[in-house]
């Protein structure tokens, strides 16, 4: 990796692992929300990093643009009453510590010591060809994707619709 | 460390953090969130998989548009079980809902 991009690679690096930390430890949800959309750019920086310019600008539409807003409108509905300061943490969040430590770890090890047939930079596919990779090896799976998208706007309207008595 | 090695290592501390934030807070909008995190960790590591892969460039990032869409998916049907959750208890702890407990 060239000089540039490696030091893009660690700020980019920090910026989301501290974004991460920051949503899971902050107690105000807003403040959570706010650093997830940091998150998520540091995460389509990466995507430009990886030569995945298209899956980066579809990162910034559907998670900063979309997703977010629907995180912080959830949020704004259900208000600051929605549960016990107190309790922000659950009982078992210092034994979670541990065993996602020592998972981390262990994957960690696996990858580190497995050996990859991998090209030395990273490549560039086309947007042609991810295109034609969609609409026809995959247009299956894509069509079975537009329907679960779609039932899940209709499931997500009658629940959240209120009821009528 | 190679640079393939490096993506992958965000991507396990990234979902890692993720699981963490699931297991560890009660607020059921932030579980959502957390479970969005380790999906952004699961598409780093397809992408680095798939552009540093010699012969089949561009079929992760195929991938990555499909969980992209049942992203959102997932995002809207648990943020609208959230606010119904709201409705009912006007809480949001997920201790305060165990009427399933026998």
């Amino acid at each position: 990796m060239p000089e540039f991009q490696q030091t893009a690679f660690i700020l980019l690096s920090i910026l989301i692992l501290a974004s991460a930390f920051c949503v899971v430890l902050f107690r105000n949800l807003i403040y959570s929300a706010l650093s997830m959309i940091g998150c998520f750019l540091g995460v389509a920086g990466i995507f430009i990093l990886l030569h995945a310019e298209l899956v980066a600008a579809a990162q910034v539409l559907i998670y900063v643009g979309a997703i977010s807003v629907l995180v912080i409108f959830a949020i704004m509905l259900t208000g600051h009453r929605a549960g016990d300061l107190r309790l922000f943490f659950h009982k078992q969040a210092w034994v979670a510590v541990p065993i996602c430590a020592v998972a981390g770890i262990a994957l960690m090890v696996v990858m580190a010591t497995a050996t990859y047939n991998a090209t030395k930079d990273a490549q560039n596919p086309s947007d042609d060809a991810i295109a034609s990779l969609l609409f026809n090896e995959y247009a299956f799976p894509f069509e079975l994707v537009s329907l679960a998208l779609l039932v899940a706007m209709i499931g997500a309207v009658i629940l959240a619709m209120k009821e009528k008595k | 460390m190679t640079p393939l090695q490096q993506y992958l290592a965000l991507s396990i501390a990234l979902f890692f953090i993720g699981s963490w934030g699931v297991l560890a807070r009660r607020n059921i909008i932030l579980i959502v969130m957390c479970v969005e995190l380790m999906l952004n960790a699961i598409n780093i590591a397809l992408v680095a998989f798939s552009n540093y892969s010699p012969t089949g460039a561009g079929r992760g990032e195929v991938f990555v548009f499909f969980v992209f869409a049942l992203a959102a998916a997932e995002a809207a049907i648990g943020l609208a079980i959230a606010i119904a959750m709201y409705r009912l208890k006007e809480r949001l702890s997920i201790g305060d809902f165990d009427e399933m407990k026998g």
